[in-house]
């Protein structure tokens, strides 16, 4: 069949094109990639009724559906309301209309998180809940972005590889009286994580300025003298990106900042956006969005009101490390934009 | 007599008990458990009957009370020293029956264990008097039942507790006169009849099954699953080692104290000697140790029961897993092999 198909209107509705003419790949946002099971019976009816078959378990955590003929696109975007619906609107609490037509837009990515604490004994913070309620801060917006939320410095949600990184980091407290000064603290700080840990008279110090706040301390204690502080702490890693031309790994922005700051600034992202690229919503990973703005300008938008907890540590500049697959990649003629 | 009493009317008892007591129950630590957002119950210091944390079992046991984590002995200069001091109150524990029983295991190991009493156990010990709490079911890792230690008659006090009151069955005389105005109850405590798992104690019935019972390849299975963290040490009311040692001062080195710290026989260093020789050099001979103290050398010792309550405080803390009781039941099984073939 011929087509005349405006695939950027397409792909703006979640439909991605496909090599094979005239055929599509469905991208549902499933936020923090956790969904009820139940949803998958629907996945299975959509990739058996209008798909190929098969799904894809998308690389940003999506359920992804290739093999969609364009002429299905609007019986599968009403079939996918409800789950529209009950995710976005219901679950994450995103202001939107839902209709028969689809996602509204594609551009702030789904976002990624690991399992986080629900699960994991590693993680310090509640991913599930975070990628929650920022994906009612950045969806539905034009303006593209790429959140990625580890539950702990391990990372295995790779924030470091991502526009904005949110890592769940924890302040411990060390119970001087309850240490037996077995060291297995020590062990494990200096085994995973940065060897912040001594022993000193027979019980424990600590290097405060390196500690990456991972909490291996807390669950190698076997008395319990080292503990969590109730209050979630986040590390914010940015500007890292893949890509064909200059990937790199993110930098730290923030370090040891409440839920209050992440919100804060999620909040700002689309007005920094937008003025970056005189409001215009172009496909543009964020770390280029922060070198055309300049870190410093960056900064200054993106903790525009927002109010700093005491403990909060913020980058004073950054050096980024490129992975330049042409050399001196960013100079360029001058006629080059 | 037995009484019934409102937490309101309970707070009012607790505050003027407060005067010539301290009052220690399990408290709730919110969120500062091993894992994120977990909590921890621990002994703490009460004022309030609502602190007490009556329907979970508590992280750890209410030793500490008697035995703290750490403990300092005494404090020296250069040319003199002098004993650490204890607080002058009297000591009332809210405890379950097996952790009375817990605390009777740790009244031979330090005050009729050799013929010197533990003169640092026994001024905080003698101080203490027992508030038991009462079990309904217990928990999935209890087995108070097969140790004996399910019931006990060794308290002052008994509780029950209801959503805002307490049924309390007052038997030491101290305390009667405080419930004088209370309203009468026919409260005796009950006992949990029946746990969820059953432990058979092993039968060792000679030194040559003993040497047997070293080298069984159960302990061995271990080597790669125990992590040698000593948690199972931390939480169990039966542990009673510590290392004594001297710190000085950083701001005066010629100064100092000599303190007494919990020590762990599951850790590596537990049995290092001067010039580095370990005895037990593995996770499984670690272990094997404990299992057998716990259930062998004691009893050996002391002529009565063995050393473990079956609060299966160990089972619940383990981050590897590792049940005390399943390996219990696995060395009794396999002694009861060794012991049929020597009779046949």
């Amino acid at each position: 069949m011929n087509h005349d198909i405006d695939i950027k209107e397409i792909r703006k509705n979640c439909f991605r094109q496909s090599k094979v003419k005239g055929e599509f790949m469905l991208q549902m946002r499933v936020p923090g990639g956790i969904v009820a099971a139940k949803h998958l019976s629907m996945v299975q009816h959509i990739a058996e009724t209008w798909g190929n078959g098969t799904f894809h378990i998308g690389t940003r955590q999506t359920f992804s559906l290739p093999g969609i003929k364009y002429e299905s696109i609007d019986a599968v975007n009403a079939y996918i309301k409800d789950y529209i619906r009950e995710i976005e609107v219901d679950t994450c609490g995103v202001d939107m209309d839902v209709n028969d037509a689809g996602y509204p837009t594609i551009g702030a990515r789904n976002i990624v998180a690991c399992i986080g604490n629900s699960h994991c004994i590693k993680a310090n913070i509640d991913t599930t809940a975070l990628a929650r309620k920022l994906e009612s801060i950045i969806f539905p917006s034009h303006y593209h972005i790429k959140i990625s939320i580890a539950g702990c410095p391990n990372d295995c949600a790779k924030a470091h590889f991502t526009d904005f990184g949110i890592i769940g980091v924890t302040k411990t407290e060390y119970d001087y009286d309850r240490c037996i000064g077995c060291g297995k603290c020590v062990e494990a700080c200096a085994h995973h994580a940065t060897r912040v840990l001594s022993m000193e008279q027979a019980k424990v110090v600590k290097d405060e300025c390196c500690c990456v706040g991972c909490g291996e301390c807390v669950l190698a204690c076997p008395t319990g003298a080292w503990s969590r502080v109730p209050t979630k702490f986040y590390r914010v890693m940015i500007g890292g990106r893949t890509g064909k031309k200059s990937p790199r790994m993110g930098k730290m922005f923030l370090n040891f900042v409440t839920e209050d700051v992440i919100i804060g600034i999620m909040k700002n992202w689309e007005k920094f956006s937008a003025e970056v690229l005189e409001h215009k919503p172009v496909y543009l990973h964020g770390g280029h969005l922060i070198d055309r703005a300049g870190y410093h300008k960056f900064k200054e938008m993106i903790l525009d009101g927002v109010t700093l907890n005491p403990e909060a540590m913020v980058a004073q500049r950054i050096f980024w490390a490129e992975t330049e697959y042409r050399s001196n990649i960013n100079v360029l003629p001058v006629a080059t934009k | 007599m037995s009484y019934t009493v409102s937490f309101e009317r309970m707070n009012e008892l607790i505050q003027s008990l407060q005067s010539n007591y301290k009052i220690f129950a399990p408290v709730r630590f919110e969120k500062r458990g091993r894992y994120s957002d977990t909590d921890m119950v621990r002994y703490a210091n009460i004022s309030c009957v609502e602190e007490i944390v009556h329907d979970e079992k508590s992280d750890f046991s209410p030793k500490e009370v008697v035995f703290p984590v750490t403990q300092a002995i005494l404090y020296f200069t250069e040319s003199e020293f002098m004993e650490s001091r204890v607080h002058d109150k009297k000591i009332l524990i809210f405890l379950r029956s097996c952790d009375i029983h817990g605390i009777r295991r740790l009244d031979n190991m330090f005050l009729r264990n050799g013929n010197v009493a533990d003169f640092y156990y026994k001024r905080l010990r003698e101080k203490v008097k027992f508030v038991l709490m009462e079990c309904h079911d217990g928990w999935d890792t209890c087995f108070c039942v097969s140790m004996g230690s399910n019931e006990t008659s060794d308290y002052s006090m008994a509780v029950r507790f209801h959503d805002d009151s307490l049924e309390i069955d007052v038997k030491d005389e101290e305390f009667e006169p405080m419930f004088g105005k209370e309203a009468q109850s026919d409260f005796t405590p009950e006992f949990v009849k029946q746990n969820a798992i059953t432990v058979k104690i092993p039968d060792i019935r000679d030194k040559d099954t003993l040497h047997e019972v070293y080298n069984l390849p159960l302990w061995q299975s271990y080597n790669s699953r125990c992590q040698s963290c000593g948690a199972c040490n931390a939480v169990c009311i039966t542990c009673s080692c510590f290392t004594t040692t001297d710190v000085v001062y950083s701001e005066n080195g010629r100064m100092g104290e000599r303190r007494r710290v919990w020590a762990s026989c599951q850790h590596e260093d537990f049995t290092a000697m001067a010039g580095g020789h370990r005895f037990r050099t593995t996770p499984g001979e670690r272990l094997r140790f404990r299992a057998l103290h716990k259930v062998y050398d004691y009893r050996q010792r002391f002529k009565t029961e063995q050393m473990c309550v079956g609060c299966g405080r160990c089972d619940d803390r383990c981050p590897e897993f590792i049940s005390f009781s399943a390996m219990i039941n696995r060395l009794s099984e396999e002694v009861d092999k060794l012991n049929e073939v020597k009779s046949k």
